[in-house]
């Protein structure tokens, strides 16, 4: 026995470990059913009037927000359930832009699935009844890394279409903020 | 110039052919000119290069048997080196001869099966455009007159005898087509158009299935070939252009309000209905395909009922999700999806 | 691309002349379809025949030079401003984008104060499925009464003097990606109305309402079977290219026609004479082609219609299957012109597709198609078919990216019309220079949502000028003199018998030109970028007064008016890369100035 064999192994069980821990390739293929799960209006950071209690962070938020499986199925969906004909690659259209830091409706991955789910004032679609909420939430992670939200080994390298924006592995993380502008 | 094979030859291919249990997917059938030619050029480079082999296995015995026999000395030491032996002198020119003819008769039949493969395809009279997704076939069937096109999924229907060109396209990675019965292998590259023209020659029922790793339900991306008479080849044209009718049966009309306004007019078509969307297969006559979800499962009752509750669970990671119907809907939109025929 | 040298060439903004105005017998307007100047101003296009030509002579390149703010009043609203004041007897109305407010301004007074304001009220929802800013090209006044098209598909009516509404009609459905941006046509006791949202795979149209009730008298769609298409009898089409039974249906894949595109979202003239209305049709739906395979009619043509029953007298298709979204629905301007000895009743028309249109506009012969701007997605127009020739090298392919297509998809030259002075003959062409990227993709049909299938990048055209203000000569099909741009002008022009011609630049510059040569004569900064239509009215005081709504936007705009991210070059369809300067250039507004001659 040679004398590295304790190293060795120490090695492989510690590989072996970081890679069975890796939720990131984690695919979340079959979802509740529609409506059962979709997350209530979540409402954008407002005042709270005589204050509230804490709320617990949806737990899906962890399951979907750093995934890659979901990031990429969210790409699939962007183009084909026409979000680019309104939000372009990101830079907007009919629709805001994505891959800036303003959030009319707020930009936390929960807060991006009640939008999609719910629609919006002023033309945003509710998808709630052509969409399953898997779908809504692996889109809304797409939405959250064309700004750079999610961790950089998560996301898509490559587009699938004209090479517009900066790749989302290089895009600069632009932390979303809700944007006070009314009325728009 | 064609081949004209004789009886041998076509027999030996069929008798390799008779070695697999099943012809519909098979590279030794004989449903279309280029997979008759090539199984002839096969079975011409079989014969001949078992000719040669065994002709060198036994130079190589008799070698070894000779060498075993005493009194043989050694040629170089004792001298006689300069000195050519008849014998030996013709065995090598008959040798190189051989093999010489062995190599053009070769050659030769390579580029005749080349050519006539190619002129058997070299006026298309028919083209359809067959774009791979993960992990399905989207199947168009071009025409001059553009009203005249259709759109279908998964299953290829061709006419007997008529060269067909299909141009391959590809959506997202690389694909392959794939029929062995009737034609070699032709990649769908994405941003490329690639095409391949095949002859199909005998009227039946083929299989094929993509055969490039495409992702991870590269194995249930199968492709049903029907070779049909021209006539009814034809009547199927003529069927697939008409749109869905609209149910009169309740349960059934409950079908069409789901899927024509539902999440399933998200990403399916059916003409004739609002719903024309693009991202699934067109579902128009869906019923009337031999399988569903190409290739999964042989289109029934039942197996309608376990793809449209749960295709995750028999196609996990494919594109249509798991809705999660309500038994009714379940129900409605089975009973629904049944009419498509 | 071609990056010239800006220094070697006509600095931007400074008019180049090429040659000389014809004189003596050149095109002038009928006078049926364009009457004498009453001072006012009472449809965008100043008269049927939209000529967009002032009868007004104060103010001529002698004086204008001391041209100076009378007064102003804010719409408040920010999005793309594209629509004219109207006058009319001493009231100004002005229609905004949406929400789509109607004010009445009451010029008899100093300072114009509000005399009334009407709110429609449209769908907020309506603003998701207007494809290129929420914008609204004009009311209409006629018989006592304005008439206004809101975001949401409806048309109203609106009594000018009280500012009740009369009637409202709604003709367009926002789930299925419907609005309605057109300024509608009055004439003959029929108010006549479009959709818009070619992008979003609607079915194009166009109706009739009574003028009195606001009742439907007949609609005709662009696209599928004869019958709801209004074709009978009475339609010869010139050319063979466009003959046939049922085109609208044959000439798309199976079903394909119901969410073909084929809108009416620009411009409609009208000859008294013959009873015709002549509009042009939008895009075929999705932008890919190959999705729809076959001439795709009765899209980017133009019809002629009788305006009392709808039916198509003749059409002309501009570009069947088109390729590059070159709507055809520019303004028709009709005109007389000399020709072999005799009048000739023709049209002109400025197309998307980059070439300059002569056509009889009894029967849609095309006598000359000269390109006005840089083009090579064509070869030309056949005169002998009337067909485009195509350029199969700028082809779009789904799954690649075809480069360097002129002109791009907004065209040489996109909805802000031209102007025709029947003093010099020639048309006043505002105008863009731009060149694009085209990547296709299937398009995937979702009702309410957009149709398209491309992502679009453009960029500059040769020359390096995003723009051009063009002095066109018709009838010898040149120019007569141009003044390059660094942003695409995509504001209307105006003219008037003074000799003075004026346009708005996207950065905010209103300008006075020279209606011969082209010598900018005055200019004037103001708040926003100007894409909206200059007119020119007698105010009750006798004078001759200027007036235009600054507010940027619209597709070219929607950078600003959208405030969108630079970052993303295919934004807005591909605008966004051409413009992406605009934002540091302008902001966003909607502010009107009314300009004279001081005392």
């Amino acid at each position: 026995m040679s004398s590295r064999f304790p190293a060795n192994a120490l090695l492989i069980g510690l590989a072996a470990a970081a890679l069975l821990s890796c939720d990131r390739e984690e695919r979340h293929s079959r979802s509740k059913p529609v409506g059962e799960t979709v997350p209530a209006a979540t409402s954008p950071d407002t005042i709270w009037p005589g204050g509230t209690m804490p709320q617990a962070p949806d737990p899906r938020a962890k399951v979907y927000d750093n995934n890659a499986p979901a990031i990429s199925e969210g790409q699939f969906l962007y183009t084909r359930m026409n979000c680019v004909g309104c939000h372009s690659h990101g830079g907007g259209g009919m629709g805001p832009a994505l891959i800036d830091d303003e959030w009319r409706y707020g930009g936390r991955i929960d807060q991006i699935a009640s939008s999609i789910a719910e629609g919006r004032p002023n033309g945003m679609p509710s998808w709630r009844s052509k969409l399953t909420d898997d779908q809504i939430w692996k889109l809304a992670a797409y939405v959250r890394s064309m700004s750079g939200q999610p961790s950089k080994d998560a996301v898509n390298s490559r587009s699938e279409s004209m090479s517009a924006t900066t790749p989302a592995t290089l895009m600069r993380r632009a932390p979303a903020h809700t944007s006070d502008t009314p009325d728009q | 110039m064609r081949i004209r094979a004789g009886a041998p030859i076509l027999a030996v291919s069929v008798l390799l052919g008779g070695c697999t249990y099943q012809h519909y997917q098979s590279t030794f059938s004989d449903a279309a000119v280029e997979v008759r030619q090539f199984n002839i050029l096969f079975v011409i480079f079989l014969v001949i290069c078992t000719i040669m082999y065994v002709l060198v296995l036994a130079f190589l015995v008799a070698g070894i048997v000779r060498r075993r026999r005493a009194g043989i000395a050694n040629v170089i030491e004792d001298g006689r080196h300069h000195q050519s032996d008849p014998l030996m002198r013709t065995g090598l020119v008959v040798w190189g001869a051989l093999v010489g003819t062995g190599l053009i008769g070769l050659a030769i039949a390579s580029f005749s099966a080349d050519r006539s493969m190619a002129s058997a395809a070299s006026r298309p009279r028919l083209s359809i455009t067959l774009t791979a997704n993960q992990w399905w076939w989207d199947i168009t069937y071009n025409s001059a007159d553009s009203s005249k096109t259709i759109r279908t999924a998964n299953e290829l229907h061709l006419p007997v005898g008529v060269p067909v060109r299909i141009l391959l396209n590809s959506n997202d990675v690389i694909h392959s087509f794939w029929v062995p019965s009737l034609a070699g292998k032709q990649d769908l590259i994405p941003g490329r158009q690639n095409d391949i023209t095949l002859v199909p020659q005998k009227v039946g029922v083929y299989r094929g299935q993509c055969a490039e790793y495409c992702g991870a339900q590269h194995a249930k991306m199968a492709l049903v070939v029907d070779v049909d008479s021209y006539g009814d080849f034809l009547g199927w044209w003529e069927h697939q252009l008409q749109p869905a009718p609209t149910p009169a049966a309740p349960l059934a009309k409950m079908g069409y309000t789901y899927v024509t306004a539902g999440p399933c007019s998200a990403c399916h078509a059916v003409s004739g209905t609002p719903a024309s969307a693009i991202v699934g297969p067109d579902l128009t006559h869906f019923a009337s395909r031999r399988s569903i979800a190409a290739g999964v499962m042989p289109m029934s009752e039942g197996n309608l009922y376990g793809w449209v509750a749960d295709p995750q669970s028999l196609k996990p990671g494919n594109h249509m999700p798991t809705i999660g119907l309500e038994p009714d809907q379940l129900h409605a939109v089975v009973a629904y999806l049944e009419t498509l025929k | 691309m071609t990056a010239c040298n800006r220094s070697e060439k006509q600095p931007l903004g400074s008019a180049e002349v090429y040659s000389t105005i014809p004189a003596g017998n050149h095109a002038v307007a009928p006078p049926g379809a364009s009457p004498r100047d009453d001072g006012n101003w009472v449809m965008p296009g100043k008269d049927y025949a939209a000529t967009r030509f002032s009868g007004l002579n104060q103010i001529t390149p002698a004086n204008v030079d001391k041209l100076a703010l009378s007064f102003t009043f804010s719409t408040a609203t920010t999005h793309g401003y594209e629509a004219p004041p109207l006058v009319v007897n001493g009231t100004m109305y002005l229609i905004t984008p949406f929400p789509n407010y109607l004010y009445a301004l009451d010029l008899t007074k100093a300072g114009a104060p509000i005399k009334w304001v009407f709110k429609p009220k449209p769908l907020a929802a309506s603003q998701g499925v207007a494809c290129c800013d929420t914008v609204n090209r004009g009311a209409v006044f006629d018989a006592g009464k304005i008439f206004f098209n809101t975001l949401d598909g409806q048309t109203i009516a609106v009594d000018a003097k009280s500012g009740q509404q009369v009637w409202r009609t709604q003709l367009g459905d926002i789930q299925k990606g419907e609005t309605i941006t057109m300024a509608p046509l009055v004439a003959g006791g029929k108010v006549l109305v479009g959709n818009a949202g070619g992008e979003m795979g609607v079915r194009g149209w166009i109706a009739a309402l009574d003028e009195d009730s606001g009742k439907l008298t007949w609609r005709a769609f662009n696209t599928g079977p004869d019958k709801e298409v209004l074709i009978g009898s009475r339609f010869k089409p010139f050319y063979a290219m466009d003959r046939g039974k049922d085109l609208g249906v044959k000439t798309w894949p199976p079903e394909a026609w119901k969410i073909g595109g084929g809108t009416v979202w620009g411009w409609v003239s009208y000859d008294p004479e013959t009873n015709l209305i002549y509009y042009g049709v939008g895009n075929p739906g999705p932008w890919n082609p190959d999705q729809r395979p076959g001439d795709n009619k009765w899209t980017t043509g133009v019809f002629a219609r009788d305006l009392n029953n709808g039916e198509a007298v003749w059409f002309y298709q501009t570009t069947p299957h088109d390729l590059f979204d070159h709507d055809d629905i520019n303004e028709i301007i009709l005109a007389d012109i000399p020709w072999n000895g005799a009048r000739r009743p023709v049209m002109f028309r400025p197309a998307r597709a980059g070439f300059f249109y002569v056509q009889d506009r009894r029967t849609g012969q095309v006598l000359s198609a000269a390109p006005f701007g840089y083009v090579n997605g064509y070869r030309g127009v056949d005169l002998e078919t009337g067909r485009m020739i195509p350029n199969h090298d700028k082809d779009p392919k789904e799954g690649r990216v075809v480069r360097d297509i002129c002109p791009a998809a907004p065209g040489a030259k996109d909805w802000n019309p031209s102007a025709f002075s029947p003093l010099t003959g020639l048309v006043y062409i505002p105008h863009n220079n731009l060149c694009m990227d085209f990547g296709a993709m299937e398009a995937n049909y979702i009702s309410g949502t957009p149709y398209v299938g491309a992502d679009v990048k453009m960029y500059a055209g040769p020359g390096g000028n995003r723009g051009a203000f063009t002095a066109w000569d018709p009838i010898h099909q040149k120019k007569v003199w141009e003044i390059p741009e660094d942003l695409p002008v995509w504001s209307p022009a105006l003219v008037t018998a003074g000799g003075v011609a004026f346009y708005g630049t996207m950065d905010g510059w209103f300008k006075a030109v020279d209606a011969r040569n082209g010598k900018q004569l005055w200019q004037f900064k103001a708040g926003s970028g100007i894409i909206g239509q200059p007119i020119s009215y007698r105010g009750p005081d006798g004078r001759q007064y200027i007036a235009v709504v600054a507010g940027v936007g619209g597709w070219a705009g929607a950078i600003v008016s959208g405030k969108m991210d630079p970052g993303d070059p295919t934004g807005a369809l591909g605008f966004a890369n051409a413009v992406k300067d605009l934002p540091m250039k302008t902001t966003a507004g909607g502010m009107l100035y009314v300009f004279t001659l001081p005392r």
